[in-house]
């Protein structure tokens, strides 16, 4: 049982970006169960720009399941935002999750877009100001709801998407100082609170793409400028069949990764 | 690397580099947060990766357009986009 995952973020899509990720999108159909965006599909958040990641995301003939990033607040524009993708067919997941029926069995995808707050002793807490309070507690129900749409999923393997990052692992090559603003370990706490397979995120490009939480879940940097290339391919699975694997290399996704 | 002003003005203020940090997340052409600006004797240089080169040329353009007198030094990529030759299988 194999379930084949494609996943990218960070791609600020605008009228510049059309189309460079197009012909790479183009090799998924029958390569891959789902496509994950990870957040930060625009510049500004605007629905024009929406509209731009519509035209480059939607219509693959593959399930695209998102959560939007912070670049996709600036304007305030969410819901134009979201309209916009969903038009196209993308499901946009905050709180919530989706379960798609796949050949290799029922794959769960809960997210959320997370935020900021820092990591296990280094983190910002819910005291003083009311700025500050503010802050933190968005960061926690944010922890909070990811958890509830993770433990509410009845599937076969379970993959948590935000945008934020869960663990300090994958932010390595960012600023120490910056991390707070980076993700959270409520985050990871959530993730570890389910029986999760994998934990995708993007926002940090300067990070680095492999980390694991407390609770060993694989988590995975997918932000554009971390991967380099259009897209990640993951197999989650017991055991993986090489005849798949093979049958994927003839599609354009060509070397096994042991 | 592209030269893009000559040096030679001194250090850069410590405040210009985070004005420049700011003017590249902040300014709406613009809209970078991964854009690192490090200063050396010669020069402020701005590394990172940006999803066009139109956006590049204009990180440019707007520093050097704010910051007229600060020698600036580019390093920025535009990141590939081409499809992945390995899958990661985690069993």
């Amino acid at each position: 049982m194999v379930i084949r995952i494609a996943a990218v973020g960070d791609v600020h899509l605008d009228e510049d970006v059309v189309g460079r990720f197009r012909p790479a999108l183009e090799q998924l159909p029958g390569n891959v169960d789902a496509l994950l965006l990870a957040g930060d599909l625009t510049r500004h958040g605007t629905e024009a720009e929406a509209r731009c990641v519509a035209r480059e995301f939607g219509g693959l003939g593959v399930p695209v399941i998102a959560v939007l990033g912070n670049h996709d607040h600036q304007c305030d524009q969410v819901p134009q935002v979201i309209g916009a993708l969903e038009e196209a067919g993308i499901t946009v997941l905050e709180g919530d999750g989706v379960v798609l029926d796949c050949p290799g069995g029922r794959l769960g995808v809960a997210g959320v877009k997370g935020f900021g707050g820092g990591f296990a002793g280094r983190c910002a807490s819910d005291f003083g100001e009311p700025e500050m309070k503010a802050f933190v507690r968005t960061t926690t129900e944010s922890a909070d709801r990811l958890s509830e749409a993770l433990r509410s999923l009845d599937c076969d393997v379970l993959v948590a998407l935000t945008h934020y990052a869960p663990v300090p692992d994958t932010l390595a090559g960012e600023p120490l100082e910056i991390y707070p603003f980076l993700g959270c370990y409520q985050l990871g706490q959530a993730v570890d609170a389910a029986p999760t397979a994998l934990a995708l995120h993007g926002h940090a490009h300067h990070g680095t793409e492999r980390g694991t939480t407390p609770g060993g879940v694989r988590v995975r940097n997918v932000a554009h400028p971390v991967i380099k290339q259009a897209y990640s391919v993951f197999h989650l699975g017991d055991h993986l069949d090489q005849g798949e694997v093979s049958g994927v290399a003839a599609g354009g996704i060509q070397q096994p990764w042991s | 690397m592209t030269a893009h002003r000559d040096s030679g003005a001194g250090p850069p203020d410590e405040y210009v580099e985070a004005e420049i940090h700011r003017l590249l997340t902040e300014d709406p052409a613009v809209a970078e947060q991964g854009i690192t600006v490090v200063r050396t004797e010669r020069a402020l240089v701005l590394h990172g990766e940006v999803e066009s080169a139109h956006r590049r040329e204009e990180i440019l353009r707007r520093v050097a357009d704010r910051f007229p007198d600060v020698p600036i030094t580019s390093d920025i990529g535009v990141v590939r986009t081409q499809a992945p030759t390995e899958i990661e299988q985690l069993p």
